[in-house]
């Protein structure tokens, strides 16, 4: 409402999400990867192993320069995507967290100092000095980690801060620490995935002695990740672990990254058994192993915080909690949404404004989690009716912040999105009462589950059609029914043979 | 309806008296200017050293050597400018978000257009690539427009609105701003001057006195000339300026006048130490004297850059007005960490530097 909303065509989360990822595959790198770095560079000088040693200095320059480059740009990309998708939201963290930013950037700083002089020194400094310095290196990346994870972890579970505004409240809030044992153990699978990465196309002995070494730390990481991920599951709050329960998006998810997850571990098993078969394609579908299991974390963190950007605090839309009553009871966006364009008289445009600013975020028009399919077969006064109960329909939603006319204005532009009307056929009115029951109730009923069932097996037509005629009096949360007679007497013969 | 779509003050005070935050967005700007500018005047050092390099060998080794620093003085820019990011956020998050959405696209754009210049000098720098250069000085002259675009277009909330109703994708540039092409050109030539004080600090470390004298030379040279031509760009900037802002810099504040004459006196005065180095004794003292006054001078830039901005947002926003509670335990944190990070810093590079010396 503070801020104009950016209207790209797609929706901003996914833009956040997109960059968001390869910054965290490439960061976890960074981090896990440090301790691989000094690692093996001690096991080299123990072993005596002149090629090993070879193995990690190139390593180190392909380090440096994926993770100074790529790793550090596009982490001040992800700060640079929220500033202009979630400003409010942004703002928030700022205010509450900028000196552990702060902190974060010493341990940036660091970091980026002590790579550049490990991967570019290995002549010029004594063993031990080198070696220290990488260990310089890790601490500070993993201290950047710890302290992002505060951070990161709020916005899910702010914990008590909500009430205190504390900052070592909201920083060490109730799922930190699992979610810091468990990124940190996917930094060190990844941190083995891409020791595999240069492997792969080394000579020699030191080909297969690399791959099982590597192989060892993606298999450590593989097997512990997922027992950390349920420590993190069973901290998370009550509204986000029904959405396990009961959408079928983070269910299929969650069965995706241990598929991926199981895939990538039996895969280090292979590099550590039989290192000579470890070849490209292995390589290659290792990679996409360990990236599809971190995206699908990071997708179910994201999607476990919905419909919040900061749980209980900030809407994903950027509408603060605290301000959806006095928006919604005093003049509604007119008086506060600081950016609606001059009203030119049409109400669908006053629509679109409204649904950019609370719904574009998440919800593109006919892609990402397309509107079109979810308002098929709207009609204006059905549309103005439910958008103020949208919070209480399928799946996470944020409540509206409007008054009615805005409700009004937003229903009319939806229901120019995808009208529909059903044609009942005489014969086969059970059909065609399935289809009014997907236009019309779908959205908050189903037959048979959790979601608010329906149970009118069996009842009498005549009844279920008169209570057709009176669903706000029933509730004043649903919206009329704005079939015509036909429609809801298919509706009634279908849901009284329903069982 | 606002007259000025401003976005509210955040409920949440500021975490720290402005004062504090203005000091560290202050050093930290100043810190990144340094290191952009010689970053971005050694890379167009470098270019045309480059290609001059391909029938003179001087002007070659001259090249190589610029080239081999770019990418340790990205790193330090990059780094150095999130800071200054933090702090610009915290105390001007308001005006700074809603222009960057209205001109989103571009604002975007600088992650990759970051991304593939970086990876152009470390291109220059690993495989002598000429390619690699030109591509990664254009990217960084690009990056600079995009953000002078977007540090005045945060300055203009009377344009928003009607730029946001001519549409609302983020295509909008700030260039019916006056004074964005002469401030975008004052910082680029300041830039191409310190890259020529980089190539003076290349030849007070070199030891073989013909080569060192060259490139005491060279560097005096773009220095000297870059900054003339700066001085008449930074007087059309003045008289870009908002005529109350710029008032200021003409008598109307003691503070802002005198920066603004100290801004003259110093860089021809570094003028007149380099071009004595050249010529007479004491050579070094000289151009040590000369850097000294061009880092003051940005220093000074800084403090007048800073005037601008509060001077444009007087009317409308000031940052003096939130409300404020102070973290101190997180801001003692920072500042214990902070210097454990220098001295871990510190002792790195001597580290670096004793080794390479016993080598040598």
């Amino acid at each position: 409402m503070n801020y104009p909303v950016w209207q790209l065509g797609i929706p901003g989360g996914l833009l956040i999400a997109f960059i968001a990822v390869i910054h965290v595959f490439v960061s976890h790198f960074a981090v896990g990867g440090g301790a691989y770095l000094v690692l093996t560079e001690r096991k080299a000088y123990r072993e005596n192993d002149a090629a090993l040693l070879s193995y990690v200095r190139e390593h180190s320059k392909f380090f440096a320069l994926l993770t100074v480059v790529f790793g550090a740009v596009t982490g001040v990309g992800i700060w640079i995507t929220i500033g202009l998708v979630s400003p409010e939201a942004t703002s928030s963290l700022i205010h509450t967290f900028v000196w552990g930013w702060a902190i974060e950037w010493v341990f940036f700083f660091v970091e980026i100092a002590a790579i550049l002089i490990y991967a570019y020194n290995w002549d010029t400094l004594d063993k031990a000095t080198h070696l220290k310095i990488g260990w310089i290196y890790f601490v500070a990346a993993w201290m950047s980690l710890a302290i992002i994870n505060g951070i990161l972890t709020y916005m899910l579970t702010p914990g008590t801060w909500l009430e205190t505004k504390q900052f070592w409240d909201g920083f060490f809030n109730p799922t930190y620490w699992p979610s810091l044992v468990l990124r940190t153990l996917f930094a060190m699978a990844l941190a083995g995935v891409f020791g595999l990465f240069t492997a792969t196309d080394l000579d020699g002995a030191v080909r297969e002695k690399t791959v099982r070494w590597a192989g060892r730390w993606l298999l450590i990481g593989m097997v512990l990740t997922p027992l950390a991920g349920i420590w993190y599951a069973a901290k998370l709050p009550a509204f986000a672990k029904q959405y396990f329960l009961e959408l079928t998006s983070p269910q299929h998810t969650v069965r995706m990254v241990l598929a991926c997850t199981t895939v990538a571990a039996v895969l280090a098993l292979l590099a550590m058994i039989r290192p000579q078969w470890w070849r490209r394609p292995v390589l290659t579908l290792a990679l996409l192993a360990s990236f599809a299991a971190l995206a699908g974390g990071e997708y179910l963190r994201e999607f476990s915080r919905k419909p919040f950007a900061i749980a209980n605090y900030i809407y994903a839309n950027d509408v603060r909690v605290a301000s959806v009553n006095e928006i919604a009871d005093s003049g509604g966006m007119l008086k506060h949404a600081k950016w609606l364009r001059e009203a030119n008289g049409s109400l669908v445009d006053y629509g679109h404004q409204v649904y950019a600013m609370q719904c574009s975020n998440c919800h593109s028009i006919s892609g990402y989690r397309a509107l079109r399919t979810r308002v098929r077969g709207w009609d204006p006064q059905f549309a103005a009716a439910i958008v103020p109960s949208l919070h209480l329909t399928r799946g996470p939603m944020p409540e509206f912040a409007g008054d009615k006319q805005d409700a009004a204005a937003l229903g009319t532009y939806l229901a120019t999105l995808a009208p529909m009307t059903i044609t009942i056929q005489s014969g086969n009115e059970a059909e065609s009462g399935q289809e009014v029951f997907e236009m019309r109730c779908a959205m908050c009923h189903s037959i048979h589950g959790r979601m608010r069932p329906l149970s009118l097996a069996g009842g009498d037509v005549d009844a279920i059609v008169t209570m057709t005629n009176m669903l706000p009096d029933v509730n004043p949360q649903m919206p009329p029914f704005t079939g015509n007679d036909s429609e809801r007497h298919a509706l009634a013969v279908w849901l009284s043979a329903q069982k | 309806m606002n007259p000025l779509p401003i976005p509210a003050a955040d409920p949440m005070p500021l975490p720290a008296p402005v004062w504090l935050l203005k000091s560290l967005l202050l050093l930290t700007f100043f810190l990144h200017v340094l290191f952009m500018s010689g970053m971005l005047g050694g890379a167009v050092v470098a270019v045309t050293s480059a290609i001059r390099g391909e029938t003179d060998k001087k002007f070659a080794m001259l090249a190589r050597r610029v080239v081999g620093i770019l990418p340790v003085l990205m790193a330090s820019t990059i780094t150095l400018g999130v800071a200054a990011l933090l702090f610009v956020q915290v105390l001007y998050g308001q005006m700074l978000y809603a222009s960057s959405i209205l001109m989103g696209v571009a604002w975007f754009a600088l992650i990759p257009i970051v991304i593939v210049g970086y990876y152009g000098f470390y291109w220059a720098s690993n495989k002598s690539s000429l390619r690699g250069l030109g591509l990664g000085v254009l990217l960084v002259f690009v990056v600079g427009l995009i953000f002078t675009n977007n540090m005045t277009l945060m300055l203009a909330p009377e344009r928003w609105r009607a730029m946001y109703s001519a549409g609302a994708a983020g295509l909008h540039l700030n260039f019916d701003e006056l004074s964005l092409v002469p401030r975008y050109l004052h910082m680029m030539l300041g830039s191409v001057a310190m890259g020529g004080l980089l190539v003076v600090i290349l030849g007070l470390r070199e030891k073989k006195i013909e080569v060192r004298a060259w490139l005491l030379r060279q560097g005096s040279l773009w220095f000297v000339v870059a900054t003339a031509a700066n001085i008449v760009v930074g007087f059309w900037f003045l008289m870009t300026l908002r005529s109350e802002v710029r008032d200021l810099f003409m008598g109307r504040s003691k503070v802002a006048t005198a920066l603004m004459i100290a801004g003259m006196l110093l860089p021809i005065g570094a003028i007149v130490h380099l071009v004595l180095g050249l010529s007479g004794k004491k050579a070094d003292r000289q151009a040590m004297a000369g850097i000294g006054a061009a880092v003051l001078t940005v220093a000074l830039m800084v403090g007048m850059r800073d005037i601008v901005r509060t001077g444009y947002l007087n009317p409308v926003f000031r940052a003096g007005e939130m409300a404020v509670s102070s973290q101190w335990g997180v801001i003692g944190l920072f500042f214990l960490l902070f210097v454990g990070g220098l001295v871990t810093l510190g002792w790195m590079v001597r580290k670096v530097a004793a080794a390479s010396q016993q080598k040598a």
